[in-house]
């Protein structure tokens, strides 16, 4: 019995390892947005990204 | 009965016989006449000769000993291996180990035809007990029997007790007596057991199959539901080992697959350079607005990731990018920022260095069409200038998806090999072969 559960549970992970890699997911996170005005294009100043103002490291060992 | 063949179907018909205790006067039902050698009254708890017509007495008690009621009522009838037998005789037995005496339970149960057979239960354990068919070989090469050869298997040695009846009832096929010692030695091949008693100079072997009590109480059609079985018992079968080697081979196919399929994902994956975009802040910059847009560049196929690259000589020093990859057409965006660092240096441990020159992060799902980036550079402006790069690149393989499926498949394989290992821990804690030695503090 748990021999075949494990057998449909290790299809589903190489399924799901091959679905993600088919539809370009990715593990990193980013921030999504709809309906960028066409007007960065021009003026990229206008735009503010969510990640700006982020504190550097700036020491070392 | 007539001579020939005894049938071997239908249900037996053991002779039975009421007689009358000679030392209480209670009634004694006789269960298996003419084969019974000991029978005990269930009143005064005397031990009489079955075999004598006046019931001789072989044992008698000025008190009764500390009774125990038998969890199958003497009479009481089932079929074991698809043959009835009767619960004919019902014994207490015990071992004392350090001080602490272990009790199991016995019963004696009857088939005119087909004879003894015995069931023994402890802490809700039961097994289905015969005498062997044959002399089992014991290995005498060390001081203690290690193994034992019964009809070609191996068996291992578990345990070596003296054991003393400490309580009888019913009828038995040998001369039975409370107090009588026996030297028991346990072998074990999970389901299965061999057992040989000496007593005095004579030697006994039976071999037994674990059954659960659940099937006990079926046989027997017993009320209620069997006592929950306490521990692993000696020659308990683990409801863990049958799988181990079958998850261990489904691992090794299924981590085969996800290589073939990682290997086959990199074959295939488009890896299109889209984009390259050299750039360089100096010393003080920016000064007034940071950020630029890069020129228009598509993204062919279908939905895919786009990764982005960013490599810049730093030395003790850093460059962050706030990046927007905004389709053209549509306004859809991912808004993302990434660091690139690099630190390096001598001390007493001699050299170090921390970061690397160069980031890579993968953009999701990112649908054909035509793009461009938004790049919001910063870096610490009392620091040289700086050079990087910025690079894109379409359909990549994700190598983390493959690390992570690999462990999704290693945890449950591991998982059931230590509830494996545990149990058979916990099955040897209990023998003369301690997994482990047990360590005395404070011993020289």
């Amino acid at each position: 019995m748990f021999r075949k559960l494990y057998l449909a549970y290790g299809v589903l992970i190489l399924g799901s390892v091959g679905y993600a890699q088919y539809r370009g997911m990715s593990l990193d996170s980013m921030n999504q947005l709809k309906n960028v005005p066409k007007s960065v294009r021009d003026n990229p100043g206008s735009y503010r990204s969510v990640y700006s103002g982020y504190h550097h490291y700036t020491g070392g060992k | 009965m007539s001579s020939g063949t005894p049938p071997l179907e239908g249900a037996p018909k053991p002779q039975v016989q009421a007689v009358n205790c000679p030392k209480c006067g209670a009634a004694i039902t006789l269960r298996a006449m003419g084969q019974a050698v000991s029978v005990v009254c269930g009143s005064c708890h005397s031990i009489l000769d079955a075999k004598d017509p006046q019931l001789a007495i072989l044992q008698a008690f000025d008190k009764i000993v500390a009774a125990d009621q038998p969890l199958i009522p003497l009479g009481t009838r089932g079929k074991i291996r698809g043959t009835d037998y009767e619960a004919i005789g019902f014994e207490r037995r015990s071992i004392k180990v350090d001080e602490v005496r272990y009790n199991w339970h016995e019963y004696v149960l009857f088939n005119p035809y087909k004879g003894f057979r015995y069931l023994s239960e402890y802490q809700g354990h039961w097994n289905d007990v015969s005498v062997c068919k044959e002399q089992p070989i014991v290995d005498t090469r060390y001081s203690i029997a290690l193994t034992a050869n019964y009809l070609g298997q191996v068996y291992k040695h578990f345990q070596t007790a003296d054991a003393s009846t400490d309580y009888v009832l019913g009828e038995f096929p040998w001369e039975v007596h409370v107090g009588e010692q026996a030297r028991v030695t346990d072998y074990v091949h999970p389901p299965q057991m061999l057992s040989q008693e000496k007593m005095s100079n004579e030697v006994t072997w039976s071999s037994g199959e674990y059954m659960p009590g659940r099937d006990v109480w079926s046989a027997f059609h017993l009320s209620g539901s069997a006592p929950q079985a306490v521990g692993v018992y000696e020659n308990q079968p683990s409801p863990f080992s049958e799988n181990i080697k079958a998850v261990w081979l489904g691992f090794a196919a299924l981590a085969v697959g996800l290589l073939v399929m990682m290997i086959g994902f990199d074959v295939t994956a488009k890896k299109e350079g889209v984009f390259h975009g050299a750039y360089q802040l100096n010393r003080g910059e920016p000064k007034g607005e940071a950020s630029f847009v890069t020129e228009p560049f598509d993204l062919g196929g279908g939905t895919s990731n786009v990764e982005v690259t960013t490599s810049a000589g730093v030395q003790n020093n850093w460059i962050y990018v706030n990046y927007a990859l905004i389709n053209q057409d549509t306004g859809e965006a991912w808004d993302f920022g990434r660091e690139v660092s690099f630190y390096s240096g001598y001390d007493s441990d001699g050299s170090w260095s921390e970061g690397k020159q160069h980031d890579a992060v993968i953009v999701p799902s990112v649908p054909a069409g035509k793009y461009y980036l938004r790049i919001e550079p910063e870096v610490d402006p009392m620091h040289p200038m700086v050079v990087y790069t910025v690079d894109v690149t379409r359909d990549v393989p994700v190598t983390g998806f493959y690390g992570i499926g690999f462990l999704a498949l290693l945890i449950p394989a591991i998982a059931i090999t230590w509830r494996s290992v545990s149990f058979e821990r916990a099955r040897w804690s209990e023998s003369d072969h301690p997994p482990a030695p047990i360590l005395n503090r404070g011993d020289n």
